[in-house]
């Protein structure tokens, strides 16, 4: 039954295999028009109602969540599974308070936006400003980049150092207190959150609302795969330099690596740092478009969907680890009858992908191989089939 | 050659395919959603939001079975009228609950709102609905700030609110004689505040205080707290899921001082969990016992339910009331429901009903009980006041 | 803060440690031998917890129940949880972490695979036996029955010590002891100090390296059955998520020991049970949970080969 399933999977990825090989193949050009056309058909989606492909859309009954948010929330967490990609999948660092970044973002949108948060008013004070003076909103999406990013660099210069699982119980604990702090102190508004988080500015649209709105949330879709696609873009182009080569370096073998005069722990720190800028400008956008944030929000449970994003996806691979992000927050609601069986799923897929296909569902390449070498290691020491069992 | 034969093959039946679908767009228009059949004016969809499900359900479901049964009953008196209750389960979690409104928000079917159950919840789902002009009225959402800080048109609530509750609360500590009593919030943007507002009340009758959080199953600390200050009372601001193990915990460890709650221990669940040891613990409610209300209110409800009526009940089915008899005066779009609201005075089988420019009901309408724990059930014991 | 005060705050943490120290032990012995953290090591202590609660249900034990009934029951319970989480424990080594080792999987894989069980096994407790068998099952909270009824049982000053506080720590010392003896006396633990030492080396010397695995696991999990008869004998309730936080502290009081050292999870634990208590009566308590996480992050930095530092492979004098 399972190598029925191994069998089955093998044809599945030498026809992605053969898809890509052919994409290779195709002039740029080409490219460049395919592309254009698949990005103006996601900024098309909201609107998709032509049957039978409108049958994607989640709103379908009355019951349904709105399509423009289901949009947005897989866009922002694709956003994330980007960042925590870079993170676990090409430096190999395992990050379990993933979650910590998407707060910190959320809430400096929240704390430095809001014109009622405690911290907007303690400036206030301070400077003598106006009684509805908050931070303008296209400041606040940088700063939530350079916040997250310094706290990226603080948490690693520490901990970087430890080996692999240490440093996922670390940033693990990192996660849980930024929970608990926002939650205790007076200053991020303890439990009851942050609310009055402005929206971006814009023009009024026809229904004399505000461009930005409750209920056209399908624009803040736009505006989050607008940021997706400009992240999308940077991150290649580190993983294409040098920086990424040195990433792949550290994951495969650190000590190799350092002998071969990578510094070793400056990359990982940048691979931390760019991670969590990553997660929070995802963290931003979230605060942005729902208006109220609470700590309660980001718990340790939202870590772990990230991780599963990514390695179920295939870590190392930004398009596997996108994928993760789609099919782990689109399932859920397109199939709400199946909704409270979410996390039961989660658990099995993640056993599941990591006995059967380590390498995640979109892998990449060389992670594939890497895990195959592994695998044949005991066998191959033993001098044939395995002798323990 | 043969590749692009099957590429050419393939992009000529996706084009075929496209434009067939073509034919065939999803019917998002008005028919079907509009609410149960053109007919008539008297006809619409209200939303319930609360804690449906989860460790706090006790304390929302019943409020939930109260409006349902003012719906079955209305519709059973007006039968021209087509009236939907849609129930949606946040668990009374504020990041549940904020989806779960913006879905509610952008559905033009849904005219108004009885809900948020819980504080937290409200508060967020209130600038939500005030955007997209939707009535809400709580049946149990306490929180003092909700009316009193940050006012919104669409915002209203059939109780009263905690700044009452608290110093009611504090009348009947100073009442009992209590000389040394040990406050205990859990945290939360309700149990917070009502916390602060008895302690404030009570002056120097608090002896100390300690922080409890959600889900929280390990007392030792506070409870160890509680010894070392022996009060002759402890109140707790919180929920019915971390109350019941707290106050378990409490009288296993042999304190035998008096247990007072607010209104969000009231639940079928909390004396269960807190065993046989909590006999005689008091619980406050700004909500009055189902047997007090006018009318069969409590025979019905057993009638159909098969069990008393719980926290709200009544309250519940006052709010459901309320809808329905806008409804009923064909207010059947959200403009004419929020008028109808702001101006409805009316009575309920709880109270008279008529909403002040914040949303809240008259002061001197408010009830506060206290409810005690006997037989493992919460029973009335006396009416108090906030003078 | 006075004598008694202190006093009354250590009793409360060693009480509390010691519950951690047994779960600390599951966590440090399959590092020990394995090198792997096993997550899921805290559904294995929930899984006990309801054991227990499902011998008290079918014996229809109620805290009014007879003394003669209610010995039954703790005897009853005390095997089930002991079966139940050791059974789990196996299972869970069976098969998600065999697969694995036979593919000489790298530590991260492990360490996702762990998180799965761990998901797996809380939303079955939480969700997925509801959808079969109704309640108890599900997110609330559920209440046990008090089977040994609070009684002071002698006083130091001011300070009442109860037989719960006694029972506990006296038992969680005993099983240290035992566990103590077993690995360091008997043939069995040879072997499993022989794996944690050198997997290889051992199994040239004609060690079972799987049998040996799964010795381990069968004996933390074992531990962990006995920390979840404690822990209802002092809480008295089940909760889907009760072993996450638990889980936790636990595997920080095993770092903090010295991970794969046996004195150490005991160490550990108590030491972090009193520091939390502390914390919590100092602060308030709800800092209480960030002791344990703070504690950790320092000792990873700081030390992180623990306080005890040495490992479950080394000889010992």
């Amino acid at each position: 039954m399972i190598d029925r399933l191994r069998d089955l999977d093998d044809r599945r990825v030498a026809f992605a295999g053969g898809i890509r090989n052919k994409w290779d193949d195709v002039p740029k050009p080409v490219k460049a028009v395919v592309v254009v056309a698949l990005v103006a058909l996601l900024f098309y989606l909201p609107f998709l109602n032509i049957l039978p492909f409108a049958q994607i859309r989640t709103d379908l009954d009355s019951g349904g969540s709105d399509w423009g948010g289901v949009l947005f929330t897989i866009t922002i967490f694709a956003i994330i599974a980007v960042g925590l990609n870079v993170v676990i999948g090409l430096c190999g660092l395992l990050d379990l308070g993933y979650v910590g970044f998407f707060a910190l973002g959320a809430y400096t949108m929240a704390l430095f936006g809001s014109p009622t948060s405690p911290v907007t008013e303690y400036i206030r004070n301070r400077f003598d400003l106006s009684d509805t003076w908050a931070v303008t909103w296209a400041a606040l999406i940088p700063l939530a980049m350079v916040l997250t990013m310094v706290s990226g660099v603080i948490l690693g210069a520490p901990t970087l150092r430890l080996r692999g699982d240490y440093l996922a119980l670390v940033t693990m604990g990192f996660g849980e207190i930024i929970r608990i702090v926002a939650r205790n102190s007076e200053w991020t508004g303890g439990p009851q959150g942050v609310s009055s988080i402005p929206k971006p500015p814009g023009p009024m649209d026809s229904n004399g609302r505000e461009f930005f709105n409750v209920l056209d949330v399908y624009r803040f879709y736009w505006l989050a795969l607008v940021f997706l696609i400009i992240l999308i873009f940077a991150v290649r182009r580190l993983e294409h330099s040098r920086v990424g080569r040195a990433w792949m370096a550290i994951r495969e073998d650190e000590d190799a690596a350092a002998i071969m005069g990578v510094p070793t722990f400056t990359f990982k720190l940048w691979a931390f740092a760019i991670g969590a800028a990553l997660g929070g400008v995802s963290g931003a956008l979230f605060a942005s478009r729902q208006g109220f944030i609470d700590p309660g929000t980001f718990d340790l449970q939202l870590s772990f969907l990230f991780v599963a994003m990514v390695v179920i996806g295939g870590s190392g691979n930004m398009a596997g680890a996108i994928v993760g992000a789609f099919l782990l927050t689109y399932l859920p609601e397109r199939f709400r009858e199946i909704e409270e069986w979410r996390n039961v799923a989660f658990g099995i897929a993640l056993v599941t992908v990591m006995i059967l296909r380590p390498q995640g569902l979109v892998p990449n390449r060389r992670r594939a191989r890497e895990l195959k070498d592994r695998a044949a290691e005991p066998v191959e020491a033993a001098g044939g089939e395995g002798s323990f069992s | 050659m043969r590749r692009n034969t099957r590429l050419g093959l393939g992009a000529a039946a996706i084009s075929i395919a496209l434009a067939v679908s073509a034919c065939g767009t999803t019917d998002d228009g008005d028919d079907d959603k509009a609410g149960g059949g053109g007919g008539g004016d008297c006809s619409g969809t209200i939303g319930l939001m609360g804690a449906l499900s989860g460790s706090n359900a006790s304390v929302v479901t019943p409020s939930r079975d109260g409006a349902k049964l003012a719906v079955k009953q209305f519709l059973a008196e007006n039968e021209d009228c087509d009236i939907t209750l849609t129930e949606f389960d946040t668990e009374g979690d504020p990041a549940k609950a904020t989806p779960l409104a913006n879905q509610i928000a952008t559905n033009e079917d849904f005219i108004g709102i009885i809900g948020g159950a819980f504080s937290g919840e409200t508060r967020a789902m209130k600038p939500i609905f005030q955007e997209a002009g939707v009535v809400m009225i709580s049946q149990s959402a306490t929180a003092t700030d909700l009316t009193q800080v940050d006012q919104v048109d669409v915002f209203h609530r059939v109780v009263g609110y905690d700044d009452v509750q608290g110093a009611a609360i504090a009348n009947y500590l100073e009442g009992s004689g209590a000389t040394k009593v040990f406050v205990v919030d859990d945290s939360t943007t309700y149990g917070e505040p009502l916390a602060t507002k008895v302690k404030s009340d009570l002056g120097d009758l608090v002896v100390d205080s300690d922080k409890t959080q959600e889900g929280q199953t390990d007392f030792a600390a506070v409870v160890s707290k509680i010894e070392s200050a022996a009060p002759d009372a402890v109140f707790y601001a919180g929920y019915a899921a971390e109350a019941g193990p707290f106050l378990k915990q409490l009288r296993d460890a042999g304190v035998e001082a008096e247990f007072v709650g607010g209104d969000g221990l009231y639940g079928s669940d909390f004396p269960t969990a807190a065993g046989p040891n909590s006999e005689g613990a008091v619980v406050t409610c700004p909500c009055l016992p189902a047997d007090q209300a006018e009318g069969n209110f409590a025979e019905d409800f057993e009638a159909e339910y098969g069990t008393a009526p719980g926290a709200y009940a009544a309250e519940g089915y006052d709010a459901a009331n309320i809808f329905l008899q806008g409804f009923k005066e064909g207010n059947n779009t959200r403009e004419k429901m929020l008028d109808w609201v702001n101006n409805y005075t009316g009575s309920g089988i709880t109270k008279d009903y008529e909403f002040d420019e914040n949303g809240d009901v008259a002061l001197d309408k408010v009830v506060i009980w206290a409810y005690e724990i006997k037989d493992g059930a919460l029973t009335p014991k006396e009416e108090l006041s906030a003078e | 803060m006075d004598l008694n005060s202190l006093l009354d705050h250590t009793v409360d943490g060693l009480t509390k440690g010691s519950i951690y120290a047994l779960v600390a032990l599951g966590y440090t012995l399959v590092y020990g031998v394995l090198k792997l953290i096993n997550f899921a090591h805290s559904e294995v202590f929930m899984v006990g917890i309801w054991s227990v609660l499902g011998v008290y249900t079918a014996l229809g034990i109620t805290g009014a129940s007879g003394f003669g009934a209610l010995a039954v029951a703790l005897v009853l319970g005390s095997v089930a949880a002991v079966l139940a989480s050791a059974g789990t424990a196996l299972a869970i080594e069976r098969i998600a972490y065999r697969p694995l080792r036979k593919k000489n999987a790298p530590a991260l894989i492990y360490l996702i695979t762990s998180i799965g069980c761990s998901l797996v096994l809380v939303e079955t407790f939480g969700f997925v036996l509801r959808q079969f068998f109704g309640p108890p099952f599900g997110r609330a909270l559920v209440s046990i029955p008090t089977v040994i009824s609070y009684d002071t049982l002698f006083t130091i000053g001011d300070v009442k010590i109860s037989n719960i506080q006694v029972i506990i720590i006296v038992s969680a010392l005993v099983m240290m002891i035992a566990l103590d003896q077993f690995v360091n006396r008997s043939r069995l633990g040879r072997g499993v100090r022989a794996v944690a030492q050198d997997p290889d080396t051992a199994a040239l010397m004609g060690v079972n390296k799987d049998r040996i695995i799964m010795l381990v696991f069968v004996l933390g999990g074992a531990m962990a059955g006995v920390a979840a008869l404690l822990h209802t004998l002092r809480f008295g309730a089940a909760k889907f998520d009760i072993g996450f936080l638990i889980g936790v502290k636990a595997f920080t009081a095993a770092v903090l020991g010295g991970i794969g050292n046996l004195r150490g999870a005991l160490v550990g634990g108590l030491l972090l049970g009193v520091a939390e208590t502390f914390s919590s009566s100092l602060i308030s308590s709800n800092w209480e949970d960030v002791t344990a996480f703070v504690v950790l992050i320092i000792i990873l930095m700081f030390r992180p080969t623990g306080l005890l530092g040495e490992s479950l492979g080394k000889a010992r004098a």
